[in-house]
């Protein structure tokens, strides 16, 4: 789906009554993880890409698995069998792979290689609830489980070329997405198409591991898989950006400047008006038309640990830029000024990985204010009695990792966020929310094995609930607190692994059972007659496939 | 890197993050503690303010907004309101009355309900003025600075939820034709609003009348044209069902009937819809603290449900400890009997045993109901008789003297069992609560320059001047704050706003800047301060010194009005008013040579404390007063030595 927060539910949250727990157990859980990351063992040598970042990634970044939009993980690490940097070289990585210090010095890599490149990042999935009904997202929060999560699909094209003249590498990127619904199901012959990326970028230019780009792109770092999310930084603008990777691979610094203009009042107006120069006829007028600035900076290092491990640190930041403006009123001629407005975001990523699999695990923790409290494709709302969105905020704080050893798989992600809109007092949009989910792998061979998957997620928000009287009593007092659901779900998959074991080994095929049990606070989120607002008890029974296929190898090999 | 003193920073950025989350919870719980804020109700200066219209505070709730058009939401809400306190605080006034809080049908038929009066479910705060939360905060604000709060409330209908499907097509037909018999006539009929019939509205084709016609609720949530609640208001029979009233007049069509605008009469004879509307409404306050309700269209309900609510709120309130609790009612008429009707409690003009008893069959908590209704109602009989008749349109004094003569048999003696009380805890005869005012949304504002604002010809000539226009206001403001009851500020009047009839009438008050410097603002201020400070101009008998019937150029007391107060709760505390109306000439309360007689001993030395300069009057040893007022003008005299 695309990387917009899906948003909250429509009526009526009440306290939980079932699920009592505090989402401060959760946030208290996750602020004990700094100590799994300063845990970790010795950092590999080659460690996995972070694809998504655009520029190559050093050649020993963790080995967090996302890349694209809609939760497109990195591929899996690939076993540490000695041959991946000389394998990454000849596909064209423009980065180049950190010298192991006490291996002899390699050879020289032969250029990247010139082409176009084709990838793709698709999920497809069809159930039903046991009740004749479709299965559909059962999740009260922002980020949950992605078992339930409807179709999309990524059509990487990519062109990449090498310049002997100046041995510098550009790559242009097309990325087009896809999401539901599709023509097999409905029959309508349509599809809703977005372009995700088309930018292009150049390595290597006037100096080794400079690198820069321009255009329209997706700009990540790493994902949490299991809840389908780029905690730190996820920017959807337009614009360009600049990296630089020191020599020792292992540290960057990359800035970015971008704009973006969502498609609401807040940033345009366009009116009709008599043309110019007495012509017949109406003609538009951008009466409100501002931008939102963003500009980046992240500086991400890691330490190796031992052969393999590492531990990573990335410090991060944005601002946000919203100028003045002004927009007509509903009485034509007159004119309303609109104030400018202003955010920013700062935040950090603690990870560690083993380098010899997919296991790893990050803690991130962003705090944004303003006008970025609201996201960067977000127009703020509930504004400050000055109409800006001075007082909104906004803490996330994520946890993702994943382990395996033998047979065995253990991914795990939870996170807990707390938005304040910039009106004064609570409101329904104030959220507090969170989740914690581990999908523990058994691989009973390499073709596949049984997933089982579980979580807890709450959801508080900041309204009374007003239940109802029974005929002839009284009506009762609303709810003393904030309404609060919150709902268990188990699942189980069997899945099948064409290309081998492994938590994030792609294509997956699912067979999927999700069962949820939903608490009165979580069905109170739910309008009248939903029938969500009514069941306790949910099923998802269906099939589910998942694959990436890197458009070349740069994303990772 | 120093892995645990990273992990100590980082432990410190979760912490300290999470408390700039901060926790989410509610200031105040969701029924809160009720007390009695109010020592005597005619101590009180209330101020009506339509929410939507007094201050926006917070943009959040701006759903839908058109501020340019007067019967659109505009965006005003309790925030706005709270965060206003101050100016009401600069203007001298005690008591804010507020405009409906239940949520209302959004929009219907082009008008927005900005104004409250269109209920769709009264467990529900208007979202477009805030939530609980945000009318709690108001209150406890106000509550504070010692203001207390009167809400407003509607009993007789509902907004305009449900049509009469009268061709049985099932859906709303605007117009209906239908066709006369025996005539080539088609009359054009509105299922959500049609004439009324005393049957009932009734289901009609082209065949005749075949019953009664059903009724359908609206399911727009969008406009929330959606079944009201509480549930029981989802029962046809909950309703009257007899279409639109057209004759005031007609006692079944004033009570039963539709009120114009296809708002919904509730069938209040039902015992089960009394009690609804008693905990519906007994709710609010017991969530906010709330210390009075004016009552909406009064007239248009039974006197049995009034009864009832009445009685029956009250014993509510005083058993979760509040009491002092005011209801007023509003009775859009000048008729002073009929107004007064709802003010008779006890042994005033009982009603028939039979009528008393059948009122009791519905009393299930086996406490019997009296003949007590209201404490008050809004004076609307003197808002016609005397603001319009006497210092608008010029007319004579002796007007006001009459409708205060006919105030001993209109308005109730006794007090309410459980209402109004004094400082000493003592009833207050309603005859001395009531509630005064110069103009509301309802009618034309003071300043409009609309009838009685032409010296000429009211089509050929030009309206008065602004200032002239505004002296008359000053005196007639003079009138409200110091005559015998409880003053109502319409807001915007400090304003000077001059709107005409609704929704000319409910201007923003933003566009004024809240100008505390304005002249009529300074005006309320002082005479605010005026009232409060001399116990006689609230609480003192009143006595009419000096009235006329003459308004002729030549009359040295053409439009002249006197009064003295003292007495009664006031003590010693004495004062004398004197107004001249006259807007073209000085006046002085005397004829043929004789001043007028006044209560004060001879040789009582009075000071006017109103005006600037604080000249001096002494009683002659006649027991008379000689002074002489400029155009527009008056005076308000109290002993030096109270001074």
């Amino acid at each position: 789906m695309p990387d917009v927060r899906r948003p909250g539910p429509e009526f009526g949250p009440r306290r939980s009554r079932v699920h009592g727990v505090p989402l401060a157990l959760l946030a208290a859980a996750l602020c004990a993880s700094p100590s799994l990351a300063a845990a970790q063992t010795e950092p590999t040598a080659d460690p996995k890409p972070a694809a998504s970042e655009g520029a190559p990634p050093p050649a020993d970044a963790p080995p967090a698995p996302p890349t694209t939009e809609a939760g497109k993980p990195a591929d899996p690490p690939p076993a540490n069998d000695g041959a991946e940097a000389q394998r990454r070289a000849e596909a064209g990585d423009v980065k180049p792979a950190e010298p192991k210090a006490e291996a002899p010095k390699a050879a020289e890599p032969p250029p990247p290689e010139s082409g176009f490149f084709l990838g793709s990042y698709g999920r497809v999935g069809a159930a039903t609830d046991f009740r004749k009904r479709p299965g559909r997202d059962a999740d009260i929060v922002a980020r949950g489980s992605r078992l339930d999560e409807s179709p999309y699909f990524e059509l990487d094209v990519q062109r990449q070329d090498y310049w002997k003249t100046t041995g510098a590498t550009t790559r242009a990127v097309i990325t087009l997405g896809t999401s539901a619904p599709l023509f097999h199901y409905n029959a309508d012959f349509n599809i809703r198409m977005a372009v995700r990326n088309l930018f292009l970028q150049a390595n290597n230019i006037v100096t080794k591991g400079l690198s820069a780009w321009v255009g329209s792109r997706m700009y990540r770092g790493d994902d949490a898989y299991l809840i389908d999310y780029w905690p730190l930084d996820n920017l959807n603008t337009m614009g360009g950006g600049l990296r630089y990777d020191f020599a020792n691979g292992r540290t960057f610094i990359a800035w970015h400047a971008g704009l973006n203009q969502p498609r609401t009042g807040f940033f345009s107006q366009t009116v009709t008006r008599t043309p110019a120069l007495n012509q017949v006829g109406a003609t538009s007028v951008n009466i409100l038309d501002r931008q939102k600035f963003i500009t980046s900076l992240k500086a991400s290092h890691i330490v190796k640990v031992g052969e393999t491990a590492g531990v990573k640190a990335v410090f991060y930041g944005e601002l946000h830029d919203i100028p003045s403006g002004q927009r007509e009123t509903e009485v034509k001629g007159t004119f309303q000024t609109l104030p400018a407005d202003f955010g920013y975001v700062v935040g950090a990523q603690f990870g560690a990985f083993t380098g010899r699999d997919a296991s790893h695990v990050n803690l991130f923790i962003r705090y944004a204010g303003g006008a970025a409290a609201y996201g960067e494709f977000g127009t703020p709302f509930q504004l400050a009695p000055d109409r800006t969105s001075a007082g909104a905020r906004e803490l996330w704080i994520t946890l993702s990792g994943n382990w395996e050893t033998g047979p065995l798989g253990l991914m795990a992600a939870g996170y807990f966020r707390s938005f304040r809109d910039a009106s004064t007092g609570l409101d329904y949009n104030d959220v507090d929310e969170g989740i914690i989910m581990a999908r523990p792998h058994f691989f009973l061979s390499e073709w596949g094995g049984v997933a089982v998957e579980a979580s807890y997620q709450a959801q508080q928000r900041g309204v009374r609930y007003q239940p109802q009287a029974a005929p002839g009593q009284p009506i009762p007092a609303p709810t003393n607190d904030p309404v609060m659901g919150g709902l268990f779900r188990i699942g189980l998959v069997p899945f099948l692994n064409p290309a081998g074991k492994g938590s994030y080994s792609r294509p997956q095929l699912r067979l999927i059972y999700l069962l949820t049990h939903r608490d009165e606070g979580a069905r109170s989120m739910y309008p009248k007659d939903d029938v969500f607002s009514l069941r306790e008890w949910e099923h998802f029974f269906g099939v589910g496939v998942e694959w990436w296929f890197n458009a070349q190898t740069t994303y990772g090999g | 890197m120093n892995l645990s003193r990273s992990s100590a920073a980082i432990l410190g950025l979760v912490v300290a993050g999470l408390g700039q989350a901060g926790c989410m919870e509610f200031e105040d719980p969701p029924e809160v503690e009720l007390k009695t804020n109010v020592a005597d109700w005619r101590e009180e200066i209330i101020y009506q303010v339509l929410v939507d219209r007094f201050a926006d505070g917070d943009w959040g709730n701006n759903f839908s907004i058109y501020p340019s058009a007067p019967g659109k939401w505009h965006g005003g809400d309790w925030k706005g309101l709270e965060n206003r306190l101050d100016y009401l605080d600069e203007l001298g006034v005690t008591t804010l009355w507020i405009s409906p809080v239940v949520k209302n049908v959004y929009t219907d038929a082009g008008f927005d309900a900005y104004h409250g009066y269109w209920a769709q479910d009264l467990t529900q705060p208007a979202p477009q003025f805030g939530d609980l939360a945000a009318l709690q905060s108001l209150v406890k604000a106000a509550h504070a600075r010692n203001i207390k709060v009167i809400l407003d409330i509607v009993t007789n209908h509902m907004g305009q939820l449900f049509f009469y499907d009268i061709n049985g097509n099932g859906q709303a037909d605007d117009p209906l034709n239908q066709s006369v018999p025996g005539t080539p006539n088609v009359v054009k009929e509105n299922e959500y609003d049609p004439t009324y019939d005393v049957r009932g509205v009734q289901a009609e084709t082209s065949l005749g009348e075949s019953g009664l016609a059903p009724i359908i609720f609206a399911h727009d949530p969008a406009s929330n044209h959606m079944p009201p609640l509480p549930e029981i208001l989802q029962n046809p029979l909950a309703y009257n069902r007899k279409g639109r009233t057209y004759n005031f007049d007609d006692p079944d069509q004033l009570v039963r009937g539709d009120f114009p605008g296809g708002l919904k009469d509730v069938n209040t004879e039902l015992c089960p819809i009394r009690d609804a509307m008693v905990d519906a409404y007994t709710r609010w306050i017991e969530l906010t603290d709330i210390d009075g309700f004016r009552i909406d269209t009064v007239k248009h309900v039974e006197n049995g449900f009034w009864r009832h609510f009445t009685q029956k709120v009250r014993q509510r309130l005083a058993a979760k400890g509040k009491t002092n609790f005011f209801m007023f009612g509003e009775a859009f008429d000048g008729r002073d009997p009929l107004v007064g009707s709802f003010t008779k409690n006890g042994n005033d003009a009982p009603p028939p045993a039979d009528e008393l008893a059948k009122d009791n069959a519905c009393v299930t908590d086996g406490v019997p109901l009296t003949a007590d209704m209201l404490d008050s109602v809004f004076y609307f009989p003197q808002q016609f008789q005397v603001i319009r008749d006497v210092f608008r349109y010029r007319g004579p004094t002796s007007n006001i003297q009459k409708l205060w003569t006919d105030r001993t048999a209109n308005y109730g003696v006794t007090p309410a069992q459980g209402g109004a009380v004094n400082a000493a805890g003592q009833g207050v005869s309603p005859q001395k609560l009531l509630v005064n005012f110069l103009d509301n949304h309802d009618v034309p504002r003071f300043l409009f320059t609309g009838a009685g604002m032409y010296p000429e010809d009211p089509i050929f000539g030009t309206p008065l001047a602004l200032e002239t226009r505004r002296k008359m206001l000053h005196n007639a403001l003079l009138f409200l704050f110091t005559e015998e009851g409880i003053p109502c500020v319409y807001y915007g009047t400090e304003q000077d706003f001059q709107g005409g009839n609704d929704p000319g009438n409910r201007e923003d008050l933003w566009t004024s800047g809240y100008n505390m410097e304005a002249p009529t603002f300074q005006r309320i201020r002082r005479l605010s301060e005026i009232r409060r400070k001399y116990p006689a101009l609230n609480k003192g008998d009143l006595q009419i010194l000096w009235a006329s019937d003459r308004t002729g150029p030549n009359d040295p007391d053409a439009n002249v009005f006197a009064f003295e107060r003292t007495g009664g709760d006031a003590g010693d505390s004495y004062a004398i008013v004197v107004i001249n109306a006259n807007i073209e000439k000085e006046g002085s309360p005397e004829f043929g040579g004789q001043p007028m007689q006044v209560g004060a001993a001879p040789g009582t030395v009075l000071v006017d404390v109103l005006n600037e300069g604080g000249q001096t009057y002494t009683v002659t040893n006649d027991g008379r007063l000689s002074i002489k007022l400029p155009p527009s003008s008056g005076a308000v005299l109290v002993p030096e030595s109270q001074r």
